[in-house]
Order: structure tokens, then sequence, then C-alpha cells
């Protein structure tokens, strides 16, 4: 698959210290890859130095093949989307969508068919009459994404455009911009904080943290192997263990588990929720008394306060609970565990 | 009494000093000049004041060299209004820093000081004209001309202008202008389609600020305006205070009142329809 957008070498620090450093990302023809990470984490000096808007130190971006670095944003093949919609608020909808195109020179017949595609496309047919101040947050956003849309980007950047919306919405919203993607094979860059949303959208994530990229990855292979602590605490729920590394084992307690990594001395065991096995207390596990049950729905929460004094998060079927009480002592196994080496700022969690 | 006749009656009471006052000094002076206006020479009524105002040829001349200089005036101080508060709104730079802090001043000094200073710096043996000499320059004729009639009206009106069109023009946020150069836009494009329509109104403001200014300005082209043809407020002065002539002087006021009742009307009407698009 050929690379649509490349990404090297991207610095960018402003007066405060922040910035980015050293960024480098390929994204491929049609893939939707999300930059995640914290407010302040620099994604969206990323973003903004992909659209033109802001100016990088040094490194170059290329689209196309071609270097876009030096062109201000009118002058390059991109559109974003803005986190407040961005629409001007004294044009109808059709001016607003028409806006792009006619600076472009296309003639009205083909503007008119252009903007009716894009409208049908967001679900908003017959709203090009209006004006942005009659739309809801989420059909504003719908027009601002026509906008961008419509005149066809090489890349199609998105700055958190959801996270103004109501949690139904954004998940409606999210669904609709994934088959908008399968429909029209757009590249697409998309910032957002919210890692479920990143997880359930993208083709591959950018796991970011203080300028720098902590992780790219599939969003299955970041939730399974997160290549950091950072990333282990940022995606999906997980808990962690102090733990000591002999050889082929980590101990925690008196469980074992395997060590993979060959990490030796005091490492942090990080086991996700669905890989912790409650079982009968055995004096070669790592013994725990359960603390609190919740049923959530389909599935209950048990938490286990361990021998070595943590706490550890389980998600059980439903049913499964029945079976334990409060304050019963109980053995627990892990499925899966994943090791960091133990750092001054890698306690708690 | 209910509740809502005497909140009416409360307002009412509010309203009355600001209305009386209204009266008094707006209103009936009017309404006095008109019928003044009216009054012929042989004690009667007829409109023969405005049929000098329009027959006269010296009295046309000045009309059409009022309007001129008001409209070039207008011109020029919205254009130079509006580079200064682009400028003051989308540059960083300590220029624009000095021109923020220094842009207000004329407003502060009162009009026949900073007329005589124009006097001075731009008279025939000015001090520009002088530094100018030893470089064999010669400077055209400013004063006592329609140029320094402008040049006065443009230190009298950009300031607030530049202020006014700053705060509507710092009120279009960013992004809305961000947008506009994602899609393509050059400057000109967000200027014509962005900012110039969303601060319209204030635009029309200024406009009508600067014409009744311009068009009723009396200290400036008294000072340094040419003989003839005048401005119609020295022109109103002289037909006043030389020739004692106060139904003449009172047509050539009510002509001028309407002149800027044009541009009344015109604010009053995109107001007006603003208003019925917002309902």
């Amino acid at each position: 698959m050929s690379i649509q957008l490349s990404i090297k070498d991207l610095s960018k620090r402003y007066r405060t210290g922040e910035g980015v450093s050293d960024i480098n990302l390929d994204v491929a023809k049609g893939e939707l890859v999300t930059l995640l990470g914290p407010s302040g984490c620099g994604k969206t000096t990323v973003l903004r130095s992909i659209g033109g808007f802001l100016e990088p130190d040094s490194g170059d971006i290329q689209i196309e093949g071609r270097s876009v670095v030096k062109l201000p944003p009118e002058k390059r093949p991109t559109t974003m989307v803005f986190q407040s919609y961005n629409l001007w608020p004294h044009m109808s909808v059709y001016e607003n969508l028409a806006f792009g195109l006619k600076i472009r020179k296309k003639s009205k017949a083909e503007i008119r068919e252009a903007v009716a595609g894009a409208l049908r496309l967001v679900r908003l047919p017959g709203a090009e009459k209006k004006l942005p101040g009659q739309l809801s947050g989420g059909q504003q956003q719908r027009v601002a994404l026509a906008r961008s849309l419509l005149l066809q980007p090489a890349v199609l950047l998105l700055d958190e455009p959801f996270s103004a919306l109501d949690a139904k919405l954004r998940h409606e919203m999210r669904e609709e911009l994934r088959e908008i993607q399968a429909q029209t094979g757009l590249t697409m860059v998309f910032v957002t904080h919210d890692q479920e949303e990143a997880l359930a959208l993208s083709d591959r994530i950018v796991v970011m943290n203080n300028g720098r990229v902590e992780q790219i990855g599939e969003p299955q292979r970041i939730y399974d192997d997160p290549a950091s602590l950072y990333v282990a605490r940022f995606i999906g729920k997980m808990n962690f263990l102090d733990g000591t590394a002999q050889g082929e084992f980590i101990r925690v307690g008196r469980g074992e588990f395997p060590n993979p990594k060959g990490l030796a001395g005091p490492v942090i065991a990080a086991v996700r929720p669905e890989d912790v096995r409650i079982g009968a207390a055995d004096d070669r596990a790592l013994s725990g008394r359960i603390k609190q049950s919740m049923v959530l729905g389909h599935y209950a929460e048990v938490s286990i306060e361990t021998e070595t004094g943590g706490t550890v998060r389980s998600f059980l079927p439903k049913d499964a609970v029945r079976e334990l009480d409060i304050g019963q002592n109980v053995g627990i196994s892990f499925a899966k565990t994943i090791a960091y080496p133990h750092t001054n700022e890698s306690t708690g969690g | 009494m209910t509740k809502e006749r005497k909140q009416a009656l409360w307002g009412l009471v509010l309203v009355t000093p600001s209305f009386l006052l209204l009266l008094v000094v707006v209103v009936i002076p009017i309404v006095q000049s008109f019928i003044e206006s009216l009054r012929n020479e042989a004690g009667g009524y007829d409109l023969s004041r405005y049929e000098w105002l329009f027959t006269d040829k010296g009295m046309r001349n000045n009309i059409w060299f009022t309007l001129k200089i008001t409209v070039i005036s207008c011109a020029l101080v919205l254009l130079i209004g509006y580079a200064l508060a682009l400028y003051l709104r989308f540059s960083p730079g300590k220029l624009a820093g000095w021109i923020r802090r220094t842009y207000m001043i004329p407003m502060f000094i009162p009009g026949v000081i900073a007329t005589y200073g124009l006097m001075n710096l731009l008279g025939n043996h000015g001090w520009l004209s002088r530094l100018l000499l030893p470089f064999g320059v010669t400077l055209p004729r400013i004063i006592f001309d329609e140029k320094g009639l402008i040049i006065a009206n443009l230190w009298f009106n950009i300031p607030f202008t530049t202020m006014l069109l700053s705060s509507a023009i710092a009120g279009i946020p960013g992004s809305v202008i961000e947008s506009a150069r994602d899609v393509g836009a050059g400057k000109l494009g967000i200027f014509f389609r962005i900012i110039l329509p969303l601060s319209y109104k204030t635009f029309l403001v200024a406009l009508t600020f600067v014409f009744m200014g311009v068009i009723g300005s009396f200290t400036a082209p008294f000072l340094i305006g040419q003989n003839s043809p005048q401005m119609l407020g020295v022109a109103m002065e002289q037909v006043f205070g030389v020739f004692q002539e106060r139904e003449q002087a009172a047509a050539i006021a009510v002509f001028t009142f309407l002149l800027c009742s044009v541009l009344g009307f015109f604010y009053i009407r995109s107001m007006a329809k603003e208003e019925a698009a917002r309902m």
C-alpha cells in the first residue's frame, strides 16, 4: 500500500518548553490513524503541523511524496475538522460547503451536486438553506465534516471533532465516520484523548506522551501488549503489582508468572482485569481476600486484596460472582502478565 | 394599579429626561430651522431658499465640494482604519504594539490645536517644507487646499474608526479564519468573505460616524480650507454670520441634515433587517 502521509523527525518547541520531538510516522493511503494522549502531550501540535497551522522547528512532512512543510494551510492538500466546528456563522450551510469549491473555480452545477452529495453522506440532506446557528451541535459538526470531505483532501485531519458532543451522539458520529471512511477511502489522521474512541475507530493508534511517541500499533496490539508502563496505564483498565524478576519467573507474593522479556530485579507486573482468574486458595499461588463485588450489567467487577497489600480487580461473568463471598480467601492466577522494569515514577496505578 | 401598569409608568418616568433633552436640543431646533428655511425674503413661505441652494453657482460648488471631500475622506479613513485594525489583530510584532499604544493620541488633542499643528507642519513655510528644501523638494500646496482638509479628516477620524473596527475584528474568532484558510482561502478571500461580512455592522457604524463628522465639520475647514469652494459648515457660518441671512443658513442646515439622514436610513434599515433575521 502506498504511503500517503510521511512525517520525518518532526520537532516543535514552544516557549513554555512544551512541544513535540522526533516524531516519525507513515500513514498509508486509506488508513485512519489516531494520535492519542492526554492534553499537552503534543498530539494537536502534530496535527496542526500537518495542516500548516504551525511551522515545525525541524523535520519534514510529505503528502503523496511531496514536501508540504513550507506551504501555508491554504496551499496544502489537507482539510481539517475542528473541535469547535468553525463554521462561518453568516453563511448558510450551502455557502459554507460551497466556499472551498468556489475558490477552486468549480462550476455552479458541480458545486450544487457536490454539496448535495456531501450532505447526503453526513445524513443532512436538504439542510442547504439553514444557518449554522439554527443547527444543533451534532448537525454543525456534520456540516463541518461535509465541508472538509467534499474538497476530497489527500489527508483529512480531525482535531477532537466529537469532544463537544454528548456521549450518545459521540458514539453515533464515531460509527458514521467509520462508514464514511469505508465509503470514501480517505486517509485520515484523528486526534483524541479518548482511548475508547481511538480503539473503536482506528486502523492504527499512535500513543503520545510528553511530546514523544510511546507506541504505534493496531488497537488490539496496543491493548494486548502495551510497549511501556505509560501505555499500559493509559489504555484500558489494568492491575499493577510489585514483583521481583528472577530467571524465568516473576514472583508476586507466593505467585510465579513467566518472565518472557528476561527482566531482572524489581518489576511492575501488569494484568488486565479480564485476565485475572479466581480459584481456591492454594499455597503455591498468590492469595487474596474478596473485598467487594459489583454486578455491572452483563459482567461483574470483583476487588481482591492480595497478600502483598495491593488490590487486584477482576472482570468475571456475572453468574460467577454468586459463588464468591465477601471476605472469602481465594487463590489468584493470571492468564497473561506483562512486566515493566521498576522505576521511581512507576509505583502506584 | 396593577403591577404591569406600574412598571410601564416607571419606564415612562425613566425615559422622560432623555426624551425631553432630545426634544429641546435636537427636535425643536430642527423643526424651527425647517420652518425658518421656508420663509422667503418677502416674509411668506416657499422653497426659494432651497432653490437658491441649487441655482447659485458658488453654493452648488460648495455642495459638490463637500460631498467630494466627505466621500474621499470616508473611503480613506475606512481603508486605513481596516488596514490598521487588521494589522493590530494579526501582527504580533513590536510595531503593532507601538501602534496599539499610540493610535488613540489624536483623540486627546483638541481640534483647533491639531489644525494649527497641521498648518505648522504642512503649510507653505511649515517645517516639513523647510526640511525638504535642502533636498530640492518643494511641497505642493496642502494647507488652504482640499489635500489639507482630507489630511485633517484622516487625523480626526482614523483613531476612533480603528478603535471601532479593532474591537469588531477582535470579536471574530481566529478559528473561523483558520477554517477559511483550511479550505484554501487567501488573504483577500478571507477579508472579503469572512472578515468584512462579520464586521459589516461596525463598518456601517464607523461609516456613519465618519460621514456625519466630516460633512458637518467646521474647525479644520474654517482654519485650513480654501476660500472657494467651501465645506457646507463654513458656508453656513458665512451666510449666517457675515451675510446675516438666517433663513438661508437654516436651509443649508436642513439640507446637510437630509444628507446625513440618507446614511442614517441605510444604517437603520440594515439593523432592522438583522433584527428581522433574528426573529
